[in-house]
């Protein structure tokens, strides 16, 4: 049986930490301040493992191999790897996977309904690189990660996605592999990458998001589409579905945002936000 | 239906791994796809919003075609 002690939401983007300098100095600072709070409160709850739902941007799954939900079974991650280093600007370090809780988790799906795919070779960008660097910096809590295709449609409902989450967070509780864990996702909000509307953010969908999120009340978002979220949020905007799930894994829980900031020059709608009971 | 180019998305990928970076392709980097036509000239032509209608992920046009792109 585990304790789940926290559950925290953020944005990723290379730029956050690749190109801090281009960013306007008050939107950086205060999006930092809100990684900072986010990590105090994640150090304060002691987790043993982290639980990230994530999104590979087409990286680790080619258009031969997508799979919609995929279990990380690595036993470290590359985060950054040395390419990714040069990106991102984080020294490349390695941080401990947790392939025996994943292997547990993806028999317990098979046995239960959700058929993940795994895999036991993933390089990490952005979606935990990022986010670790600010949350994970001692790289001493393992990784656990459940991987959603977000990036190349046709992608799976976001129902799904947060059904999907209600069955890790069901099998984190229940299993004995670990004590006290902490849920975390990354992606979203509003951003438009690669598309004619590159460049493009959306404020005020992302603070519809971030209020249904504040509120508990996913239902709004789970009843989206990928054509309303393609218009409102941008092909990068799919990445919800991470926040859904782990909104899923975490019933009744609700928001409190720590951050919003539209960056333009990192081409993101960047938000923190800490789910509590 | 949403638009996917399998042919389209196959080149892309192999260029983004190795690292290509491309204001447009040459006859030589599309040689030995199956592309039709209309891919065939976006490709050569870079035009990253005709590759985007034909079924392009917008994530493999923008690590391919990144001179293409102000910001």
């Amino acid at each position: 049986m585990a304790e789940i002690v926290a559950a925290a939401l953020a944005a990723h983007a290379p730029l956050i930490t690749g190109k801090p300098e281009i960013a306007r100095p008050e939107q950086r600072e205060r999006l930092y301040a809100g990684f900072h709070e986010m990590r105090r409160r994640l150090a304060a709850a002691r987790p043993d493992l982290l639980v990230m739902f994530v999104n590979d941007h087409l990286q680790n799954f080619p258009y031969s191999n997508l799979p919609a939900f995929c279990v990380g079974l690595v036993d470290a991650y590359d985060a950054p790897s040395p390419g990714g280093s040069t990106l991102m600007r984080i020294p490349p370090r390695k941080i401990p996977g947790a392939p025996t809780w994943g292997m547990a988790l993806l028999e317990a799906g098979l046995a239960g309904g959700f058929d993940f795919a795994y895999s036991y070779e993933i390089e990490s960008w952005d979606e935990l690189s990022v986010p670790l660097h600010f949350l994970n910096p001692d790289g001493d809590i393992p990784v656990a990660t459940v991987y959603t295709n977000c990036a190349a449609p046709p992608l799976p409902t976001l129902r799904r996605c947060h059904e999907m989450g209600a069955f890790v967070g069901r099998f984190a509780r229940s299993h004995r592999g670990a004590s006290r864990v902490a849920f975390v996702a990354t992606g979203g909000i509003s951003h438009w990458v690669g598309t004619p509307e590159t460049g493009r953010i959306n404020p005020e969908w992302d603070h519809w998001v971030i209020d249904h999120i504040e509120r508990g009340d996913v239902e709004p978002l789970l009843r989206l589409t990928w054509d309303e979220i393609e218009r409102d949020g941008g092909n990068g905007g799919q990445e919800i579905r991470n926040w859904v799930a782990l909104m899923g894994a975490v019933p009744g829980w609700k928001g409190e945002s720590l951050a919003y900031e539209p960056v333009p020059e990192w081409i993101t709608g960047c938000g923190t936000v800490w789910v509590h009971a | 239906m949403i638009a996917v180019s399998y042919p389209l998305n196959k080149i892309l990928t192999g260029l983004a791994r190795a690292h290509v970076t491309r204001e447009k392709l040459s006859d030589a980097e599309l040689a030995g796809h199956d592309l039709s036509d209309a891919e065939r000239s976006a490709l050569l032509a870079g035009d990253i919003r005709r590759l985007y209608d034909l079924g392009a992920n917008p994530y493999l046009i923008r690590r391919v075609f990144r001179p293409r792109f102000p910001i």
